[in-house]
């Protein structure tokens, strides 16, 4: 009888735990659910191919000074098109300003913009980007036919091209350093040089 | 009918637990409560904002008079009319075809919509509530019998939790896989 009732308070606490365990594994997919957000939208092909040379312009910025885009020079250029009424655009802003960081040396961050300089006063100050390359105006954007915001383009040192697309998240953004590293110009093309999908007649050099 | 005090004991615990922290989510956040007694359009205009203050109240007065031996079996029958009512009112907008409202079932991040399913969920409950209320056969409790009574009662609140969260969860899994 003693055997019998430590056993089931042994098996009593298990099953506590068990489900506790269980409880814990649901929470952890809810969480992972919340996580995914939304895949950005396939790129829409237009303007400037990757890994061609970068439209070269020269535009000021919003001190007046110029600022090359698509030259050849010593560090890549990530471009960064945002508004002031992009709420997207400004939630990316904090990634952006790390990879700032991290890539300091290698890397200029510019952030193009168009609109209203006052609604881009209160943004340059509400995030801190008082040191920042800050480009106000179209010219840029019309040069490399940006449609949807928030953009980013990933041209490297010889000019050319590398990356550019959508960003939603900050797993895009690194998605474009990401695409430069496999030298596939977009996901799609990379997904497509998998080897399951190799009845696709697309030629890649790997 | 003669039942074991464990099962009564046990089920009067577990729905105790659930309306206390049903309450409190209502009680912590009253204007949300509020919105979503709204959406479900079942009462007028005039009525939605003291029924919104008196519907965790009385979670919170049926939740004590279930740990209550006295009190035990009408609380038990309340606590099932008041599942039983939020089943109806699930069942009513889901006749309408207002399938698209928060059902306002479980905490604050697991807004979900109207499914059948919560019907079925909700019969579960009741029926969990109508064992509490049966009268229970006189036997004197050991210790022993205490500590089974205590962990079954956890356990079925924390598959029910688990069930809750799965159940949360399907729409935004169908939502992912594309249905």
């Amino acid at each position: 009888m003693e055997g019998l009732i430590v056993s089931n308070v042994l098996l009593w606490v298990l099953l506590v735990a068990v489900a506790f365990v269980v409880m814990g594994l649901v929470r952890q997919i809810g969480v992972l659910h919340g996580r995914l957000a939304p895949a950005g939208a396939l790129m829409v092909d237009k303007g400037v191919a990757v890994n061609e040379p970068a439209p070269q312009i020269t535009a000021s910025d919003r001190h007046g000074r110029p600022v090359n885009f698509g030259y050849a020079g010593e560090k890549s250029q990530l471009l960064f098109f945002l508004s002031p009424t992009c709420p997207i655009c400004k939630s990316l802003l904090p990634a952006i300003k790390s990879i700032a960081r991290e890539q300091a040396g290698s890397l200029d961050v510019v952030f193009v913009s168009d609109g209203d300089m006052d609604a881009q006063q209160a943004l340059i100050r509400e995030h801190k980007l008082e040191d920042a390359t800050y480009v106000v105006g179209p010219e840029v954007g019309m040069t490399y036919q940006i449609g949807k915001l928030p953009y980013a383009a990933l041209i490297d040192k010889a000019g050319t091209l590398r990356a550019k697309g959508l960003v939603n998240s900050r797993e895009h953004l690194d998605s474009l350093f990401e695409v430069e590293h496999l030298k596939h110009a977009t996901l799609q093309q990379y997904l497509n040089a998998q080897p399951h999908t190799h009845d696709h007649s697309h030629g890649h050099s790997h | 009918m003669h039942t074991d005090p464990i099962f009564i004991i046990a089920s009067a615990i577990a729905i105790a637990v659930l309306l206390a922290s049903a309450a409190t989510h209502k009680l912590r956040a009253p204007a949300r409560f509020a919105r979503q007694l709204a959406d479900y359009q079942l009462l007028p205009q005039a009525l939605l904002h003291p029924t919104a203050r008196l519907v965790p109240l009385l979670e919170l007065a049926i939740a004590f008079a279930l740990l209550v031996p006295v009190s035990r079996g009408f609380a038990a029958i309340s606590a099932a009319s008041l599942l039983a009512l939020y089943a109806a009112a699930i069942g009513i907008n889901l006749w309408r075809g207002r399938a698209d409202i928060d059902c306002g079932c479980a905490g604050p991040d697991q807004a979900q919509p109207l499914r059948p399913v919560l019907l079925a969920r909700n019969s579960a409950l009741v029926l969990l509530a109508l064992v509490a209320s049966v009268a229970p056969v006189a036997r004197d409790l050991n210790l022993f019998d205490g500590f089974v009574t205590l962990a079954a009662a956890a356990v079925a609140l924390l598959i029910y939790a688990a069930a809750d969260g799965l159940l949360a969860n399907s729409p935004l899994l169908l939502k992912l896989i594309g249905r």
